[in-house]
């Protein structure tokens, strides 16, 4: 099979051993950029699609180096860590001169040949497994050529791919995508378009269409959908979403993901706010009704991926 | 039960082996009520020091100083079992006792006593593995113990040993300490013969064995003497277990209660027949292999004394008794339940300084189920899968269950073990036939007999039945090494190796690797040197007649195995640190001689000064111990006050000042040289081949040179790389590593890279360590992993945690073993952190050190946690 080896893409990390993201022990691209900026956003990170310094402060051993090292003086620590967006060129020096690794640079670009190379390690334990490829981000399908072609050379070795999307992209990416991916994994936040676009910054009129569209290719589709207190974790907003993905040819099942803080930290490392301060997770019991609630409208529903 | 896990997760090792709620989804059926009972019973008491069997082996000793040694250990087993109180612990089904109390400790001077006594008023005081002892009890033990001055095994073998060899031991090179003041262990029995021929049979075949000898051969004397002992320790076998049927017909006639009434007759029917006739039913055969795992842990404290293929040589008494309809599956169970618990009754002291590392008094009874017969064929079987049932339903550290994993094991015997391994007790061990058989192979075992192997104490592969193997001679510091390379050949102050050049006169990498690899050579040396001595002691001191009895080829020979009797003769001892060294030897590599970024003196001023830390040159120079007296297990007192002083000057002001610009001067540098170190050189377990071949190649220079030598017992050294817990003791008198380990600091464990540095996940972590030659490493290799249970959550966990061990296995690993960390685990790495660097957890997209979180987050995490079970 033919890809383009060299098509280039901003990657911001590889996760191997997941095994939540499809069936398997898996690898996860993860590529940067997203055109929704959900408030509870794990990855924020994921979210720009330029690179992007982290400040991990409790790494910082105070030596001052990466100001010393700054060529445009972005840096200060006066009284503490401080980085000014607007000044930062992005050129690493700090990054290169912190051994601490207390500054990271979030995103690097990388050839589909390099993603392979890293990706072709595991590549026993997907025999193993029954695991595979998981492309997720930000948002893949923002970086169409290069998911496209990654997704060949994954096929090309004989791996099963799956994609974690949001499904907000235009119909025609979507098209040039789904002949080489064998699952879908396609995130559904909220049938009430309004309530979406305050959560999400996007409308769900796209993403609700490119579902139809994912439907008629045949391909597997688990609908996952992030539970948010307060945001969509009403009995009726799920039964709602549990609806639509009933109208989908390819849904098998319907995943609820609780909400969980664990994203918190990154949104500190990259000096951003989070929005979502202060709220409390559900629990057990709470999940396990929205769980019962999906079920009962017939369809198969899984707590976490 | 590995005693590296027990070190990791103490509180769930502990005395207290509660049921789970978890539990009864993952079993397939729960145990009856008589375990929980007998469960109960045995952790109801504190465990006590015993003074009986030492009195009983002194008497004895008194009334035979005219004998020769091999007789006079037998008559003293005789003393013992003819003597000693047998008693039947409430709602047992097995008995045989080694103490009065349950999980009491006897008390064995011969090996060495001295310690016992300095530490008579802290035993019961101390943090864990606490023991009672009477004042009656230290009075009789201080009698025995005059006794036994200038003649126990460790006192010869300190007489033995060379200037320079103890030497080496004192500055913490390596140590031979277990069986320098132990018993041996080590070893499985030919449990199928017994079971077989009964005591009886073994008599008979000494007997044979005497009437055959040629009278006039120069070693018929000793053949006589010690063929004569094998007689008088199976029939001693044989009395102690007559007197438990006397017991228990005594207690029947006693009891009101009808259905105690007819198990106590059938224990004594039992114990009438068995160990001396061969077993004809399964619960016969459970008892008379009792009998024999009982009696060999009264003759010697050698601990690790292992069933190995139980599920082998117990199946045909099992499916004789099933298809004739003389036991159910669930009697069968139960049985072996019981059993199961009884492992637990056998207990050892040991020194304090031990206990830290050795928490929850462990025995290392390896059990092993699975694998493949003699014939090659897969020998999984209904007892393969029940043995891990037993384990599920008493959920206690004994026996340490194993599974032998190759092609052609089903995957529902995998899942079954996934499924225990889950529970969280860090086993079953998982044990790869493609490499182990062809290793063994290569030692010189016959085709037959390497598929047959089975596993002794931790990880250690031997033919049971047939081999002495000495499978724990020492542990040997690789780490330590590499600084007294580092320092031209010095340690302490003092010229313990060979000169192999000034640190910062090396131009080239090679030239460096040349001195390590020199080095190496002269120390492996003295460590043949030592073991040898202790080696000698124990063959001269403290044969073992009864032991040896159902050893081959012992009788055949004429000869206990502590002077050569068995078949196959090894010596094991094992090397730690590799992967400290790989990393180091890595970060001299690239950051010295390639990238330039550091130069040598500017290294070794900083490893001197551990990195700023202190002012005093070396950290080993500062443990005020004498290693030349102290168990490997001993150092680990010094650790606690070694670690605090190495981290006590930097880390604190360095957070202190860490949201300030300021520049820290001197020691700021060498911190920051540090995290270089750390940072910017890759790092053994992440799937780099760079530093992955090193990692191999620092093994192969290890394993090499213990593999050219021979032991006294006509067998040779083979490696392997483990460490028990040694690491730790070992790490804390190794100063400051090139690859940013500060003085102090635990060295890394077996095969599994630097806690904490293997940052790409579990499949990287395997495919890393699969790269070390794991064929070579023939005395047994360990590599722990540990899991958050979330990612073992289900059906599909079970499959992926089965397809993670296939994966390993498929690259040639050849052990592996999972911690599962529950929910009280995670809220103890809450309170200290710093035992559970390591810890990744996973959810979703998203990973992180557990310990790097915000406790709000962890608080979140722990929650989560029972939503994945
Ligand atoms: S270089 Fe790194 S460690 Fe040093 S002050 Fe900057 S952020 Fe902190
Ligand atoms: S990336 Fe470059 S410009 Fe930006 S803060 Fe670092 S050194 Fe300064």
């Amino acid at each position: 099979m033919e890809y383009e080896k060299n098509a280039k893409g901003m990657v911001f990390d590889i996760q191997r051993f997941s095994v939540h993201d499809g069936p398997g022990i898996r690898s996860i691209v993860f590529l940067k950029g997203c055109p929704l900026s959900c408030h509870w956003c794990s990855n924020p990170e994921s979210q720009r699609p330029e690179k992007q310094i982290m400040f991990i402060s409790h790494n910082c051993i105070g030596c001052g180096r990466c100001t010393r090292a700054c060529p445009t003086g972005a840096l200060t620590f006066n009284p503490s860590f401080s980085l000014d967006h607007e000044k930062c060129q992005r050129c690493g020096r700090c990054v290169d001169v912190c051994f601490s690794n207390a500054l990271n640079m979030s995103g690097e670009i990388q050839t589909v040949e390099q993603v392979l190379q890293e990706l072709k390690k595991d590549n026993l334990h997907y025999r193993r497994s029954g695991g595979g490829i998981t492309l997720s981000g930000g948002e893949p399908l923002f970086q169409p050529n290069f998911a496209r072609e990654l997704l060949k050379g994954c096929k090309a070795k004989g791996w099963h791919t799956a994609i974690e999307t949001t499904g907000f992209a235009a119909a025609s990416v979507l098209e040039s995508i789904l002949p080489w991916v064998d699952l879908i994994l396609l995130d559904i936040k909220h049938m009430d378009g309004e309530k979406h676009r305050y959560y999400t910054g996007q409308p769900n009129q796209v993403i609700l269409n490119n579902a139809r569209i994912m439907g008629s290719y045949g391909t597997p589709i688990i609908i996952r959908v992030p539970v948010i207190p307060n945001v969509n974790d009403s009995i009726r907003e799920i039964q709602d979403i549990a609806e639509f993905a009933l109208s989908i040819k390819g849904v098998k099942e319907l995943h609820l993901l609780p909400y969980h803080r664990l994203g918190e930290n990154k949104y500190q490392y990259l000096g951003y706010n989070y929005k979502l301060k202060g709220i409390e997770p559900h629990n057990k019991e709470s999940i396990r009704n929205l769980q019962k609630a999906v079920m009962e409208k017939g369809l198969a529903c899984k707590i976490g991926g | 039960m590995n005693l590296t896990e027990l070190l990791k997760i103490p509180e769930e090792k502990g005395d207290n082996c509660k049921m789970p709620a978890e539990f009864s989804q993952l079993s397939n059926s729960l145990p009856t009520q008589r375990i929980q009972k007998l469960i109960d019973d045995l952790y109801s008491v504190t465990p006590e020091i015993e003074a009986e069997r030492a009195i009983l082996l002194t008497e004895s000793y008194k009334q035979t100083e005219s004998y020769p040694t091999i007789i006079r250990r037998a008559m003293a087993l005789d003393n013992i079992l003819s003597k000693m109180t047998i008693v039947i612990r409430d709602n047992e089904l097995i008995v045989g006792n080694l103490t009065t109390k349950p999980r009491a400790s006897q008390i064995f001077p011969e090996f060495s006593n001295k310690w016992i006594v300095d530490e008579f008023d802290t035993l019961a005081k101390r943090t864990g593995d606490v023991f009672l002892i009477s004042e009656d009890t230290k009075q009789s033990l201080r009698e025995v113990f005059k006794y036994w001055d200038g003649k126990t095994t460790n006192e010869l073998a300190t007489e033995l040993m060379f200037p320079e060899t103890k030497a080496a031991m004192e500055a913490g090179v390596f140590t031979v300490g277990n069986y320098y003041f132990n018993g041996v262990g080590h070893i499985s029995v030919d449990y199928a013969k017994v079971l077989a021929k009964g005591f009886n049979g073994i008599i008979a075949e000494a007997e044979e064995a005497i009437a055959k000898a040629d009278k006039s051969e120069p070693d018929y004397i000793k053949k006589h003497q010690f063929l004569t002992a094998v007689i008088i320790a199976a029939k001693a076998a044989i009395k102690y277990a007559k007197r438990f049927a006397e017991l228990a017909r005594k207690l029947a006639a006693q009891t009101s209660d009808a259905q105690r009434q007819t198990e106590l007759l059938q224990i004594a029917q039992n114990c009438e027949w068995v160990p001396a006739n061969p077993a004809r039913t399964f619960y016969e055969a459970l008892q008379s292999f009792w009998f024999v795992q009982a009696i060999i842990q009264i003759e010697s404290n050698g601990h690790s004394i292992s069933p190995m293929r139980f599920d082998q040589y117990m199946y045909p008494y099992y499916k004789k008794d099933i298809s004739e309809g003389r036991i159910t599956q669930e009697q069968a169970q139960e049985l072996l339940d019981c059993l199961w618990v009884k492992f637990n009754d056998v207990n050892k002291v040991r020194d304090e300084a031990s206990t830290k590392a050795f928490g929850g008094y462990p025995m290392f009874q390896n059990l092993i189920v699975g694998g493949q017969t003699v014939d090659g064929v897969d020998a999984t079987n209904e007892l393969s899968f029940m043995c891990l049932e037993a384990t599920a339903h008493t959920k206690l550290p004994q026996p340490s269950i194993s599974i032998r994993v190759w092609n052609k094991t089903p995957d529902e015997l995998m899942l079954k073990a996934a499924e225990v391994t889950r529970l969280g007790l860090g086993m079953p061990a998982y044990y790869n036939d493609e490499v182990i058989i062809p290793s063994l192979v290569h030692r010189g075992l016959s085709l037959a007999d390497a598929r047959d192997y089975g596993i002794i104490g931790c990880v250690e592969p031997q033919k049971g039945g047939k081999t002495e193997g000495w499978h724990d001679a020492a542990f040997f510091n690789t780490a330590k090494v590499l600084e007294i390379t580092i320092n031209n050949g010095m340690a302490n102050g003092k010229q313990l190796g060979p000169k192999t050049g000034e640190f910062t006169s090396f131009t080239s990498f090679e030239q460096f690797m040349d001195a390590y690899r020199e080095q190496m050579k002269y120390f492996v040396s003295l460590l043949v040197n030592a073991d040898n001595c202790v080696d000698i002691a124990h063959g001269e001191r403290a044969p073992l007649p009864f032991l040896s009895s159902m050893v081959d080829d012992c009788i055949a020979k004429g000869k206990s195995l502590q002077e050569g009797g068995a078949h196959y003769n090894f010596t094991g001892p094992q090397g730690v640190g590799i992967a400290n060294v790989a990393d180091s030897l890595m970060a001299i590599k690239k950051l010295v001689f390639e990238e330039k970024k550091v130069t040598l003196a500017e290294l070794k001023e900083a490893l001197d000064t551990n990195f700023g830390s202190c002012e005093a040159p070396k950290s080993g120079a500062k443990v005020n111990l004498n290693l030349n007296n102290l168990t490997q297990e001993a150092l680990v007192e010094a650790i606690t006050k070694l670690v605090l002083e190495a981290n006590k000057a930097s880390l604190e002001d360095l957070q202190k000042s860490a949201n300030i610009k300021v520049d820290l001067g001197s020691n700021g540098d060498k911190e920051y040289l540090r995290q270089m170190l750390e940072n910017r050189a890759p790092k053994f377990g992440n799937d780099i081949d760079e530093v992955d071949e090193l990692a191999r190649e620092v093994a192969l220079i290890y394993c090499r040179e213990v593999e050219k030598y021979t032991n006294p017992r006509g067998g040779r050294f083979q490696p392997g790389l483990y460490p028990v817990s040694a690491n730790v003791p070992m790490g804390a008198v190794t100063g400051a590593t090139p690859d940013g380990r500060k003085a102090g600091e635990p060295l890394a464990d077996g095969v599994s890279p630097v806690s904490g540095r293997d940052k790409k996940g579990p499949t990287a972590a395997v495919n890393s360590v699969a790269k070390i030659d794991h064929h070579i490493a023939s005395n047994g290799t360990l590599f722990n992993q540990k899991f958050h249970p979330s990612a073992l959550a289900g059906q599909t966990g079970l499959e992926n945690l089965s397809a993670l061990v296939r994966g390993y296995f498929d690259q040639k690993g050849m052990h592996v073993q999972f911690n599962v960390v529950s929910r009280e685990t995670l809220i103890d790495a809450q309170k200290n952190p710093d035992k559970y660097k390591n810890l990744v957890v996973r959810v979703a997209g998203y990973s992180a050190h557990f310990t790097s979180l915000d406790k709000s987050i962890q608080d979140d995490i722990i929650k989560r946690t029972e939503h994945s079970l």
